[in-house]
């Protein structure tokens, strides 16, 4: 998490960011703050099928500032911005731009007026030069002038501190710097109005912090900065201006007096509320549903104050459960050889205990996905051994790893842990579909198969109109919800989770993470892979910090805090080192 | 969806029937562009292919190899395998089968020589199939390759073996031993059409159950619609796909010998009945449901048996009939474009507004896996 938050005076001001950037000419061209909006959106209203994504919502984005569109998954967040960024049209309702009414017909249109926008999955050619990936579309005619360009691009490059000359590949480049080329590719066509989808979901806590103030210098260039986003501690740390959207509806709005006003607390308990407050969704049969309602602003409130450096966390009291450890795998020395990118295991070890959630944390692509492979029995090992309760399971594969209790939960619900175009009953069926109930071994039990989906679906709370309906047709949550289920009804003693709650609403994420946590406290071991190190803090009672293929360190939830992760995280050495402001 | 409610259960069929019905107008307008008059020939088809019972018979007679070849070629492609070879694998099982069957004949009873006939092609077909299933599974090699390769090597070394090893010394051209007609498969009773269509839709059937009850269908689609989780839930992925392959091939193999058997009673050099494309064209177009093969393998029949009966009298060729096929799933291909646009499934990504998916072309979730016969490698990065 970044810890930007620190710069904020005691009264809650956010410090001019102007501050933070050199007095120099910008070579991104100013725009005259005007104090009327740039953007007006009216009454939009877009339908798919029979969800209406957006119902009435009223945006105005002004110049210089930078607008929060906070929400839950599903509150209609980037069906909003795709309409503003051409790729829809709305059903109802009407756009003015600097205050001609326009219709936005397709991407391209929007660039023309201004409007870029950055998308989570980056639209960077690898092999390109950046250069070239900046230029790329926005070649006026049918030659290139890369000469003219290159000048440009290397100031905005030095600009937004890339130490990196255009003519540097973009594979060369990290994620972070990678979005920063996103960036700079939108502005290079004179974008007025930025919009960023959930920008910090590939960030480390490192990349977040000094995205944040790369947003704010923007913004003090006179771009309209609009920040899509869930994570509510990122939206209070930059944002002018939040505009809550919860079910297709602009529920809240919050102007530059409210967000720069004096109490911090109450304007977060005030989005809090307005983000999940109030009646319940119908339908929710969760017994334990108002209970973890509760939950919910206080985990947000961990968040946030995590944000704001060094409040103090809360977690779980079962992370102290008193179980005597009985170890149940060991790994000893596996390496893996390393495909397509991802790096190889190297030598690595861990001994997980009966009664521990034991976290794994890392950057994405430094190895957790192929330990959590390697553990499953999905990734074959170059050299050392596995064994479960002693017992050598070595190379056997998913098959017997399953069969002797363990159970992996894949970050690719819909490509790797589901066969999206298949019914739910089969999907629920499908890792242990050779057994007992649900065949004989050859021939199926498709009564039994569907009792299951039935059950899970009941006992999980799943919205679906039924078990026959496809499983890709779910939203990521119910998915996820299925997913689990799966697992946790093949009764596991060890269960793997890669990035569990991505994508999810608060409301499930906590109860997965919950789910887990009462695994372990029922006595069996659980591997959290996380990149979201709150959700690591809270549950795990130890963590494990992964880079480039192996297991750095491993940290006692009681030694374990923010700084030191993240600092591991990024290859640094145990002891925490102060980030320059 | 699978709830039986008529429209809906059916409505995957509309595309075949647009499909088809789009597919003889563009022939219509091939046939109006060379001066014959289309309406006449399509009426000729049908009164000449449905209308006599000569064509009823032939129609029948040639549905049988059909259904059995449709069903194995069902069985891999359901498993996401893409069994170019089936002429290949068709005609070394006929081989196989004529061999088997000329060595036999006539010092056993007649039933245990069809058997072994039957075993023997199914081997054929089989072994044809043995090769690219070996270098997909042990090397990923692309088995579109491999298996329409080995199709160019099957009419080769079939057409040497006739010519040399297994020939009929007694004649002249290049054939085996031919097999006395009271020794092939008799006709069902009360009509001209020998036990082959039986057999034929037996395997329909077993192929139905083997998808609908069994787990290894399960698994089968499983490995077809998704590798990588067919991969995650711990199913033998290379041994399944395999078992497709072979199985396909075995099948093949049998409709080889189901047309030694039941028509031709011997082996020639450089036979092809070209099955292999009818076959993909059918299992399309039956949307890869195994009963629907049925229909469609009768209506892929009568259009080939009527074609060759109006193709004398009106002048039209006989490749107007194949012409047709490929025009079909030309359409078809066309129609399932539509189809996708019009599905709920196809607007999933843009309601979803969850990270996990933002920002993602439309595509990923819909995107036909059968189009998609070439796998990751066990446990990559999707």
């Amino acid at each position: 998490m970044n810890r930007s938050g620190r710069r904020q005076t005691g009264d809650g001001q956010i410090t001019p960011a102007a501050a933070l950037s050199p007095h120099r000419p910008s070579p991104i061209t100013h725009h005259p703050v005007t104090r009327s909006p740039i953007v007006q959106m009216r009454d939009i209203s877009k339908r798919f099928g029979p969800v209406l994504a957006n119902d009435r919502i009223s945006l105005d984005l002004w110049p210089g500032e930078v607008h929060a569109v906070l929400g839950e998954n599903g509150a209609g967040k980037t069906t909003l911005m795709n309409v503003l960024a051409g790729m829809y049209q709305p059903d109802a309702g009407t756009i003015r731009i600097a205050g001609e009414e326009v219709q936005i017909t397709s991407p391209a249109d929007a660039l023309r007026r201004g409007i870029g926008t950055v998308y989570q999955h980056f639209t960077l050619v690898p092999n390109l030069s950046i250069l070239e990936n900046v230029v790329l579309g926005a070649e006026g005619g049918f030659l290139v002038d890369l000469g003219a360009a290159e000048a440009k691009v290397a100031s905005m490059l030095g600009e937004f501190g890339l130490d990196v000359s255009p003519q540097t590949e973009i594979r060369h480049l990290a994620l972070g710097q990678r979005q920063r080329i996103e960036i700079i590719k939108v502005l290079f066509r004179g974008t007025r109005v930025l919009l960023l989808d959930e920008p910090t979901s590939v960030l480390t806590p490192g990349e977040v912090t000094s995205l944040l103030e790369l947003l704010r210098r923007l913004r003090d260039q006179g771009v309209a900065v609009v920040l899509i986003t869930h994570k509510l501690g990122e939206a209070l740390a930059v944002s002018d201006r939040v505009t809550i959207l919860r079910g297709g509806r602009a529920v809240g709005d919050l102007g530059p007096d409210v967000m720069s006003g004096a109490n911090r607390e109450s304007v977060r308990q005030r989005i809090v509320e307005q983000m999940f407050g109030g009646s319940q969704p119908s339908g929710s049969h969760l017994p334990t549903a108002s209970a973890q309602n509760r939950v919910i602003p206080r985990n947000e409130e961990s968040r946030l104050q995590d944000v704001h450096g060094g409040g103090e966390l809360r977690f779980f009291a079962g992370a102290q459960n008193g179980m005597s450890p009985a170890e149940l795998l060991s790994l000893r020395g596996i390496s893996t050889s390393g495909d397509r990118g991802s790096p190889p295991l190297h030598d690595l070890s861990l001994d997980l205990n009966s009664g521990e959630v034991f976290g794994i944390a890392g950057v994405d692509g430094n190895g957790q996905k192929e330990l959590g492979e390697v553990i499953a029995g999905q990734r074959p090992v170059t050299s050392g051994k596995i064994l479960l309760n002693g017992v050598d399971i070595t190379n056997r594969g998913v098959a017997v790893a399953t069969r002797l209790g363990i159970g992996y939960v894949t970050d690719d619900r819909l490509h790797e842990g589901s066969v999206a175009g298949s019914s739910i009953t089969d999907n629920v069926a499908l890792k242990s579909i050779g057994r007992k109930p649900f065949s004989n071994g050859f021939w199926l039990n498709r009564r039994a198969m569907e009792e299951q989906a039935r059950r899970l679906i009941t006992e999980f709370d799943v919205k679906t109109p039924g078990p026959d309906t496809a499983i890709g047709t779910l939203s990521g949550g119910n998915i996820q919800k299925l997913l689990l289920a799966r697992e946790l009804a093949l009764e596991p003693k060890l269960l793997i989770c890669n990035k569990p709650t991505t994508g999810l609403d608060l409301r499930t994420a906590r109860f997965v993470i919950q789910s887990l946590r009462d695994q372990a406290d029922a006595g069996k071991v659980v591997v959290l892979i996380s990149s979201e190190l709150d959700e690591l803090l809270e549950i795990s009672d130890r963590i494990g910090v992964m880079y480039n293929g192996q297991l750095v360190a491993v940290i006692p939830r009681a030694a374990a805090d923010l700084e030191t992760i993240g600092n591991l995280m990024l290859g640094g050495t145990r002891r925490p080192r102060r980030v320059p402001a | 969806m699978r709830h039986g409610v008529f429209p809906a259960r059916f409505a995957p069929l509309l595309t075949s029937v647009a499909a088809i019905a789009a597919a003889m107008v563009l022939g219509g307008l091939f046939l109006a562009i060379r001066g014959k008059d289309p309406i006449a020939a399509y009426g000729m088809l049908a009164s000449r292919g449905l209308g006599t019972s000569y064509g009823i018979t032939e129609t029948l007679i040639r549905m049988a190899p059909l259904l059995i070849v449709s069903a194995g070629l069902l069985i891999s492609l359901r498993a996401g395998v893409w069994n170019i070879g089936i002429d290949g694998q068709l005609m070394v099982g006929a081989l196989f089968a004529g061999v088997a069957a000329a060595a036999v004949a006539g010092q056993i009873a007649n039933p245990l020589m069809w058997v072994i006939a039957a075993l023997a092609g199914m081997g054929g077909g089989l072994l044809w199939a043995l090769v690219p299933g070996i270098l997909r599974v042990r090397w990923g090699l692309n088995e579109i390759i491999t298996t329409l390769m080995m199709n160019y090597v099957a009419l080769n070394v079939t057409s040497w073996l006739v010519k040399g090893p297994v020939k009929d010394p007694s004649v002249v051209p290049p054939q085996t031993v031919l097999i006395p007609r009271e020794m092939r498969l008799p006709a069902i009773p009360e009509t001209g059409v020998h036990v082959g269509l039986v057999v034929g839709l037996i395997v329909v059937v077993l192929v139905t159950i083997l998808f609908r009850h069994t787990v290894i269908g399960f698994m089968l689609d499983v490995v077809g619609r998704n590798r990588q989780a067919a991969i995650h839930a711990g199913m033998p992925v290379n041994r399944l796909t395999l078992v497709a392959l072979l199985a396909s091939g075995a099948l093949a193999g049998l409709a080889g010998a189901n047309d030694i058997l039941g028509v031709k009673g011997l082996f020639q050099g450089n036979w092809n009945p070209g099955y292999g494309f009818a076959a993909f064209a059918l299992v399309y177009l039956a949307r890869l449901n195994s009963l629907w093969i049925i229909p469609f393998a009768y209506f892929l029949s009568f259009l080939a048996i009527g074609g060759e009966m109006m193709a004398r009298p009106l002048g039209i060729p006989t490749y107007f009939v194949e012409m047709l096929e490929g025009l079909m799933l030309i359409c078809f291909a066309v129609a399932t474009y539509f189809e996708r646009m019009r599905s709920p499934f196809g607007h999933q990504e843009e309601v979803e507004t969850g990270p996990a998916n933002a920002g993602e072309a439309p595509e990923a979730l819909v995107g036909e896996p059968l189009l998609e016969p070439v796998a990751q490698p066990t446990g990559g990065r999707p």
